[in-house]
């Protein structure tokens, strides 16, 4: 076990380098410059230059990524161009931003996903798993934003329940209590989670229903039935663990794309997180929070892999984790 | 027996829960006449609080709160001699000789961590503009002032190289003056990313509260500030995603103001809201098709003129502002006080754009007029427009359709506004749809634009007589008449050299609450009179009371 957690971290270590010098070397080839204002004004070419000369940016790209690696390596990953800040400090005010995002949604995805996928299993082919299986695959065809944009117009904007943008309302969060602080929060957390969990739970949904109900068509399931155990037992007990393992393997897989679910909805939802810095990053050509991003959703994939790996062999005693990886 | 009642449905337990969580609030007191938040919505985020370094339009309308000029531009908008501008950290000001300009600052200014305002701090300030090391983007435009000194404590002396027309806007629109005993000890260098600049200390009727990058920048009034206290006790810019996303927040209650709203169906959508009250201004943008004259197909003249001729702009503006928008008689906005309709322009005429086309070998083909070559090469170009813009885009799409009535093949380019710089800069192009937002000041703006060599001159054009022209309503005018002539001179060249076809000149809208009185939108700088902004008492609503 330890020699291939040792082995799977080196390995990430790899993936995340090799994802950084590429993300670095893409966005410095890439056609465009920083510093350009955003508003239809005209910078003189020598502030410009006075600017790149500033950062760094005269330099050769091989000097510059050389610069950039040796600087990452003691924990200085540089000063954004766009908002002339560490970036460490804006990562500190983002990040978490964006992990209470993909945290809430992906809590909304699997736990309704899951429950609703049960649910139809155990009711294959009634009434109720037909509308169920109905509503989760318009669910899942459509795209975020559009959700989005409907819930930020009826729920936002119409019926006023819920704030159309922002992580937090700046006028009443400094005077609020910490009940208060976090009920604030929560309020504005409600509707984007619940875009990026909806549309994941419809997937999630009909994964599930159909891991179900593979399960459920095999023997031992027939023999604990033969054996006169209750229902329910059946289907949480024997069916559902044995089930969870795809459902593992897309837990896994949805952290990156929550991520990149996560640029589209932190847009539409003005939420200050990962996806929207990164989105704004690559239209103002700031290289150091592009490069920033990218090293960071690199992290989560790697580590998202090698939890769902852990978590395969807590929920199969058969897979052992050894040498030569995950087996059975 | 009484039937059980049936419970809540749980979403609306757990949402009345968090709106009583919500309501955890200290009590919301503020009474009278200096309460008030006003939540701008913001589509983008500042920079750097820092003036001279900051190169974003939203960092200005945050920093304009809380740092002051010597002298501010009237309503007017008149650049031209001192008389239409108004006093603001100077008291008064006189000028010793023809080239000397002395300022008497106000002995009330302070800074807001104490010390008072001082000449010492108008001297650092202009050093700092003009230090090459600092990349301040209006050093340019501070070139003819020789040297700014301290006389004494309270008087600063500007020296000029020689007299011009705008001598009096070159020192005092670009600089606002900045505390030396905060600033002298941060090397120049690392002005750009100083530490000042994300809790700056000004002298303005703002105080700098709090920044949350990606969320939101709080101002609090000074209610010390020497000028008068200002009525409106908070200042809120929340950071939105687009425009879209600021409209939303506006219609939805949750902004208070929005600068500008855009495209006519924005406009009917928050004219549609009771609480919101609309202000047109004039606005200090305009658009236009521009040539690359270094262009084979473009360093033709009577080309460039055809396609002018060819283009219904009145139409166009029709169809895109519904008659919010003029044909500008040459590169100006509405805004700039040169603006005459009698300047000699191109009119819009088909026939005679055919003719020239003909008369340059670019015949018909197919009967039609469908196209048209020459030499076997048809008469096509490339016209770039930024996807971000849906002005242009649709600008765009209408150009396309009338060249086509007279044989030109327009092929649109939608690209990505940085990479569009990007090939503007390098002459890697043949037309592109520009906006352009200026200064108050024609001279700086037209000579950044069309002066030969120019930074914004992306077009390579270039006329000596122009040139001539240029500098002479520029630098070589002393009365403000002779400098309108001069700059219609100008402009009738440029008309008719066609380097571009200048499409729009809008009036735009701004949008505010209804509770807010005394509304004032500059159209230079559209929240600089919001400290003489008030909410009466009787309008307060929840969120003016509460207390930080």
């Amino acid at each position: 076990m330890t020699a291939w957690l040792v082995r799977r971290c080196a390995a990430a270590i790899a993936i995340v380098f090799a994802v950084v010098t590429l993300t670095f070397l893409l966005i410095h080839l890439a056609p465009g410059t920083p510093f350009v204002p955003s508003d239809e004004r005209v910078l003189d070419p020598a502030v410009v230059d006075g600017l790149r000369r500033q950062f760094g940016l005269d330099r050769p790209l091989g000097v510059q990524y050389v610069r950039y690696v040796v600087a990452l390596l003691h924990g200085d990953p540089g000063y954004s161009f766009s908002l002339r800040r560490p970036i460490g400090e804006v990562l500190a005010t983002t990040v978490p931003n964006t992990l209470l995002l993909s945290g809430a949604a992906l809590a909304i995805d699997f736990l309704l996903g899951a429950a609703i996928g049960l649910y139809q299993a155990a009711r294959a082919r009634h009434r109720a798993d037909v509308v169920l299986g109905n509503a989760t695959l318009f669910l899942y065809s459509v795209p975020t934003f559009w959700l989005g944009l409907v819930l930020v117009l009826v729920f936002g904007q119409h019926l006023a329940w819920f704030p159309v943008g922002g992580d937090r309302n700046p006028v009443l969060y400094p005077s609020l209590s910490l009940l208060g602080r976090l009920g604030d929060r929560a309020w504005h957390l409600a509707l984007p989670a619940l875009t990026l969990g909806l549309v994941g739970a419809g997937g999630t949904a009909r994964f599930q229903r159909a891991a179900l109900l593979e399960v459920a068509g095999q023997d031992f399931i027939r023999t604990a039935r033969a054996k006169g155990l209750h229902e329910r037992r059946i289907w949480l007990v024997h069916t559902l663990r044995n089930a969870l393992l795809p459902l593992i393997t897309l837990f896994g897989l949805a952290l990156p794309f929550l991520l990149t679910g996560a640029v589209l909805i932190e847009t539409v939802f003005s939420w200050p997180g990962m996806g929207k810095l990164a989105a704004d990053a690559i239209f103002t050509r700031d290289y150091p929070v592009v490069t920033a991003a990218a090293l960071l959703a690199s992290v989560m994939v790697v580590l998202g892999s090698l939890v769902a790996d852990v978590l395969y062999s807590v929920a199969d005693p058969r897979i052992r984790l050894g040498k030569g990886g995950a087996r059975a | 027996m009484r039937a059980p009642t049936k419970p809540p449905p749980p979403s609306l337990i757990g949402l009345a829960a968090l709106v009583a969580l919500t309501a955890c609030t200290r009590p919301s007191t503020c009474r009278g006449d200096y309460c008030g938040t006003l939540v701008f919505a913001a589509a983008g985020q500042p920079d750097i609080l820092l003036p001279p370094v900051s190169v974003q339009g939203l960092a200005r309308d945050v920093y304009q709160q809380i740092f002051l000029k010597l002298a501010d531009i009237g309503p007017s908008m008149n650049t031209l001699g001192d008389h239409d501008f108004q006093p603001q950290l100077s008291q008064r000001w006189e000028w010793e000789t023809p080239t000397r300009l002395v300022f008497h600052l106000d002995p009330r200014a302070r800074w807001q961590d104490g010390p008072p305002v001082t000449a010492a701090d108008v001297a650092f300030t202009f050093q700092a503009y003009t230090d090459s090391q600092v990349h301040a983007e209006s050093r340019p435009l501070l070139g003819g002032i020789v040297s700014v000194t301290a006389r004494d404590s309270l008087t600063a002396v500007f020296a000029y190289r020689e007299r011009y027309p705008e001598m009096f806007y070159a020192a005092v629109y670009h600089m606002y003056i900045l505390p030396r005993h905060l600033l002298d000890t941060v090397p120049r260098p690392r002005w750009a990313t100083a530490a000042f600049g994300r809790v700056p200390v000004g002298d303005g009727p703002y105080r700098f509260v709090s920044w949350t990058p990606g969320q939101s920048v709080e101002l609090g009034a000074d209610s010390t500030f020497f000028l008068g206290r200002p009525h409106i006790r908070r200042l809120i810019w929340q950071f939105v995603g687009d425009q879209q996303a600021a409209i939303t927040q506006l219609v939805a209650g949750q902004g208070d103001a929005l600068e500008f709203l855009g495209p006519l169906d924005n406009l009917r959508r928050v004219q549609q809201v009771p609480q919101l009250a609309t202000y047109p201004y004039k606005s200090s943008a305009y658009g236009y098709m521009l040539f690359n004259v270094a262009a084979p197909l473009f360093s033709d003249r009577a080309v460039r003129r055809a396609l002018v001729l060819a283009l219904d702009r009145d139409r166009m503006n029709q169809s895109v502002w519904a008659g919010q928008a003029k044909v500008p008689p040459g590169p100006m906005p509405q805004l700039w006080s040169v603006w005459d309709p009698a300047i000699r322009s191109l009119p819009y005429d088909t026939a005679a754009a055919a003719r020239l086309l003909a008369q340059r070998g670019w015949r018909a083909v197919g009967g039609g007029g469908s196209a048209r070559t020459r030499g076997g090469q048809k008469l096509a170009f490339e016209l770039l427009v930024p996807t971000t813009s849906a002005v242009r885009r649709q600008y765009a799409r209408l150009i396309q359709a009338q060249l086509l009535t007279v044989g030109v093949d327009v092929k649109l380019v939608e690209i990505e506004p940085n990479v569009m710089q990007d090939r503007l800069a390098k002459g890697n192009f043949e037309a592109a749809i520009l906006s352009y937002q200026a200064d108050p000041s024609p001279t700086a703006g037209v000579t950044q634009h069309w002066g030969r060599g120019a930074p914004g001159n992306f077009g390579h054009y270039a006329n000596p007589a122009f040139q001539r022209a240029l500098e002479a309503a520029g630098h070589g005018a002393n009365r403000p008449e002779e400098a309108a002539r001069a700059w219609r001179e100008a402009f009738s060249i440029l008309n008719d050299d066609a380097p571009a076809a200048w499409l729009y000149a809008p009036n735009l809208v701004a949008a505010v609450h209804r509770r807010v009185a005394d509304v004032q939108v500059r159209p230079d700088s559209w929240w600089a009179l919001v400290r003489t902004w008030r909410i009466p008492a009787d309008r307060l609503i929840d969120r003016d009371r509460v207390e930080r």
